[in-house]
């Protein structure tokens, strides 16, 4: 006879309430006015978006508000069709790294607009082609204000 | 640092699930290595173990939990979250203090109790952005493999070898959890996850538990006769935003610079003879030999096509199968660190190489496209 | 024997709820504030440690990715040391090997926590495996307040006497804690608030426990000849101890503490000291509850077994009796975990090189610095002073 041991099955849940701080407050802020809001290193210049309160590499408070371009270039992207643990959106998705314009890093977020199920169009995209936002018309002050970056 | 502290005896246990429990397994990898090396455990100076108490069964303070099963008690112990080499690194910086002769390194992850690592990753992201976007290390590493494959010319088919040499190497593995002989055909058809990622270029989750013994120079020749030597070791971190990061550029090879400086090697692809590298993501194991030094950048792609890295090469690369073979998150590193002890010594059964193995290289990495990675040299 | 190690630099935060920053900036406050001490630059330094409570506490998993920008930690090689209650104290010791083995010249320590982000007590309960003891623990307090009780009983310890002797440990911390401008809960207490607080495990009332803080600190820890040439007063490290008991709760004797006595005597020994209560000129204690720094006096060598309480009601741990006893006003003032047994360490440190403003210690120069951790299952001790 096979020895069978037995499995134990738990669910732990766990609440959170977390500080969001002046800078990603005032950047959800711009968000619902349909803004994308950056900040400018006062040592260094670099421009990032989202905004900090540091900059990484000098370590001062980043004090330069900036509103950035909503237009950029395609750095990398990735298509989803399987759920998954707090993707986004519902599959299919494109989650993205875009490098909006005039600012010094890459900003995580979805690509969008057409038809993700016919061939043709994911063969347009290509590292460097140029995404535009498209907003929601509700805002919540969420990243997902913005729908996606649509290729333009 | 060189030839100060050396490896006296390693033991591991396979990656499949196992019907035991965890703490039992973590006293009888314990048990093992000690038996192994035939010290008891009040002998052993000090212990440094690594978990996560996320990556088990949400169970918080997870050392408490495993503390005496972990031989342990009532010893001056400490533990490390996240990359089971850090307590590699540990253990050895205890004993270089001199207050210690011998140290008891150990990873302790029993990957099936956990949830998806994905699942997981995702609370790597701070709550206000990335986790907003849904970010898990599968979703960063696919952004990383696209932008390789662009900026390099990296095929897929080229990815696609690593799975079918790594899976293909873990047949001679009796630890390995995935296990066979596959195609690239077979890679490339296989589900896609987050494109251009496939399933078979994604690693499994995997239960491990893994055992070094560290001793002092001196001690380690009264326990036994074939000491690996630790040559040098090296860790660095990057940036956190991964918008922020050159995803193509990180930082294993400032920690391989500080490995290789601190072991005196100047030609790592000369100079090493066997790489076990931490490959989570296929296309990862081209990046990083050439993060490594092993290759100029671009052409890891190349160096696969060579053949040098199949087990049978000049320079094998996870001849164990690797990560892709066998994934217990946390303590994989340490697996790199132990396989690499077994085929310095000639114990590495089936999987043991042909070529002489005098200088071997572990690596181990975790978070989003690597954002951090620790090297360790050893050495007979 | 290794190489001497000394802090030469400390930075806390402001303690307390700190809602209105996130928490890598909370980190970066601490962390500016002990570069600023030291006088040294981010690039003098060759490593971080790091480390919080677990995951499920902080809401974020891995934190040390999170906190990488603020710990200042790109492009240097980490450790991230994790062992519940006792990581702070377990974070210094971490420096101190690593200072100490010759393979980094000058560390960074950084503990840190966000209480209020998380549920403390719920991430506490899930320390206890869902096999067993999970059905049976009731957070913190529940153990704590069986240990209590098992103290008493041991040595014939009349309850009034012990009830006193705690709610003059309350009263002494609470009115140290004004003296501290970083601490969480700057109030007087009287007697009479204490023992009349609100009960939570019987005999444990409110005030006789910490509350939950914000807040991080940071440590830099240099080998003897940086300390010497960066520093005028550095804190050496002259004692290291560590002991961790059984899991299962029933198993060891939490009285006579055994991770507790043998954490201190390692450390002891290591800094030549025999006779604690007289050579010790402060002691940082870990004690989130008031009944247990009681048995922490004893433990430690302060006094015999069974005693504590007429000692603490001589005043001998107050602030101008022969020992004071967590002149910072301690945990029961302060109390962000990941933290706290830094803060102790860090306290300490300052003590010993006179910078303890306005809550020194008079000719301090031998310092004790404690945390415990886990379900009452360890201890760690540093001892710091200011000759080497």
């Amino acid at each position: 006879m096979e020895k069978h041991f037995h499995v134990r099955e738990h669910e732990v849940w766990l609440p959170y309430r977390f500080s969001v701080g002046p800078v990603f407050h005032r950047f959800y802020q711009g968000l619902k006015e349909g803004k994308i809001l950056g900040n400018r290193c006062p040592k260094c210049g670099k421009v990032l978006v989202p905004p900090r309160s540091f900059c990484p590499d000098c370590y001062v408070d980043m004090t330069d508000w900036v509103e950035t371009a909503q237009e950029g270039e395609l750095v990398s992207w990735v298509l989803g069709r399987k759920e998954f643990f707090g993707m986004p959106m519902d599959p299919p998705f494109i989650g993205a790294l875009i490098r909006l314009d005039r600012t010094d890093c890459n900003f995580l977020h979805l690509v969008g607009g057409f038809d993700l199920d016919q061939k043709e169009n994911l063969k347009k995209l290509r590292t460097g082609i140029r995404v535009k936002a498209v907003w929601r018309d509700d805002k919540k002050g969420h990243f997902l204000d913005i729908q996606y970056f649509q290729p333009i | 640092m060189l030839s100060k502290v050396a490896v006296v005896e390693a033991a591991m246990m396979p990656g499949p699930e196992s019907a035991e429990n965890y703490l039992t397994q973590v006293y009888r990898i314990c048990r093992e290595v000690l038996d192994k090396a035939g010290i008891t455990k009040d002998e052993v100076g000090t212990v440094v173990s690594a978990s996560s108490d996320v990556f088990h069964g949400g169970i918080s303070c997870a050392n408490a939990y495993y503390w005496d099963a972990g031989a342990a008690f009532l010893k001056n112990a400490s533990r490390q979250d996240g990359e089971s080499l850090l307590a590699l690194f540990y253990g050895i910086m205890r004993i270089l203090s001199g207050r210690y002769e011998t140290a008891l390194v150990l990873g302790l992850c029993k990957g099936t109790e956990n949830p998806d690592n994905d699942l997981i990753t995702h609370f790597y992201t701070d709550p206000f952005y990335q986790r907003q976007l849904g970010l898990n290390e599968t979703f960063a590493a696919g952004l990383q493999m696209r932008m390789y494959m662009d900026r390099y010319g990296i095929t897929e088919e080229q990815c696609a070898k690593v799975v079918v040499k790594n899976l293909g190497n873990a047949l001679r593995n009796p630890y390995a959890h995935v296990k066979k002989k596959v195609t690239v055909e077979e890679v490339l058809n296989s589900k896609p996850v987050l494109e251009p990622l496939k399933e078979m270029e994604c690693a499994p989750k995997s239960e491990g538990f893994v055992a070094l013994l560290l001793a002092s120079e001196e001690k380690s020749k009264k326990l036994t006769d074939k000491p690996v030597w630790i040559k040098g070791f090296g860790s660095s971190m990057d940036t956190f935003y991964l918008g922020d990061r050159n995803l193509l550029n990180g930082h294993l090879n400032k920690a391989a610079k500080q490995a290789y400086d601190r072991a005196g090697i100047t030609d790592p692809r000369r100079e090493i003879d066997l790489v076990e590298l931490t490959e989570p993501y296929a296309f990862q194991e081209l990046l990083w030999t050439e993060e490594l030094g092993f290759c100029d950048r671009g052409e890891g792609g190349k160096l696969i096509d060579s053949g040098i890295t199949q087990w049978s090469g000049g320079l094998p690369v996870n001849p164990s199968g690797g990560v892709l073979a066998t994934n217990p998150y946390v303590s994989r590193g340490l697996y790199r660190a132990a396989e690499v002890v077994l085929q310095i010594r000639g114990q590495a059964g089936e999987r043991q190489v042909d070529k002489k193995v005098k200088t071997g290289l572990a690596h181990g990495t975790h978070g989003f496209a690597g954002q951090f990675h620790a090297v360790a040299i050893l050495g007979s | 024997m290794g190489r001497a190690v000394a802090v030469i630099g400390t930075g806390q935060t402001r303690h307390g709820m700190r809602s209105e920053v996130t928490y890598p900036d909370l980190i970066r406050e601490a962390v500016l504030a002990a570069f600023q001490d030291a006088g040294i630059t981010p690039d003098d330094i060759d490593g971080v440690v790091s480390g919080t409570m677990p995951s499920m506490m902080e809401g974020v998993a891995l934190t040390h990715f999170y906190f990488a920008d603020a710990l200042r930690s790109v492009g240097k090689p980490i450790l991230k040391t994790e062992t519940c209650g006792s990581t702070g104290v377990s974070l210094a010791i971490t420096g101190y090997y690593w200072v100490a083995s010759g393979l980094a010249d000058v560390v960074l320590v950084v503990g840190s926590e966000k209480m209020h982000e998380g549920d403390s007590q719920a991430t506490m309960t899930t320390v206890a495996e869902p096999l067993y003891q999970r059905f049976f623990i009731s957070g913190a307090p529940g153990a704590f307040g069986m240990q209590s009780k098992l103290w008493l009983q041991r040595y014939n310890v009349p309850e009034d006497k012990a009830r006193d002797a705690a709610a003059k440990v309350s009263v002494d911390h609470h009115k140290s804690g004004l003296l501290n401008p970083y601490a969480h809960i700057r109030k007087e207490y009287s007697m009479e608030d204490v023992k009349n607080a609100p009960v939570i495990v019987y005999p444990v009332r409110l005030l006789d426990v910490c509350p939950n803080s914000d807040g991080a600190c940071a440590v830099i820890m240099a080998c003897e000849e940086k300390a010497k040439k960066i520093c005028s007063k550095p804190a050496w490290i002259k004692g290291v101890g560590y002991a961790g008991e059984e899991y299962w709760i029933g198993d060891s004797d939490k009285v006579v503490w055994e991770s507790a006595v043998k954490s201190a005597s390692e450390a002891y020994k290591m800094a030549g000291i025999s006779n604690p209560r007289q050579e010790l000129d402060v002691a940082e204690i870990y004690n989130p509850f008031t009944f247990q720094e009681l048995l922490y006096y004893e433990c430690f060598g302060f006094c015999d077994f069974g005693t504590a309480c007429d000692y603490t009601l001589k005043g001998t741990f107050a602030r101008g009796g022969e020992l004071p006893c967590d002149p910072s006003g301690g945990v029961l003032c302060t109390n962000p975990i990941g933290a706290t047994g830094l803060i102790r360490c860090a306290e300490a440190a300052l003590q010993v090189s006179g910078k303890a403003g306005e809550r020194q210690i008079e000719g301090a120069e031998l310092a004790l610095a404690h945390a415990m951790g886990g379900i009452i299952q360890f201890n760690g001790v540093m001892i710091l002073g200011s000759k080497l």
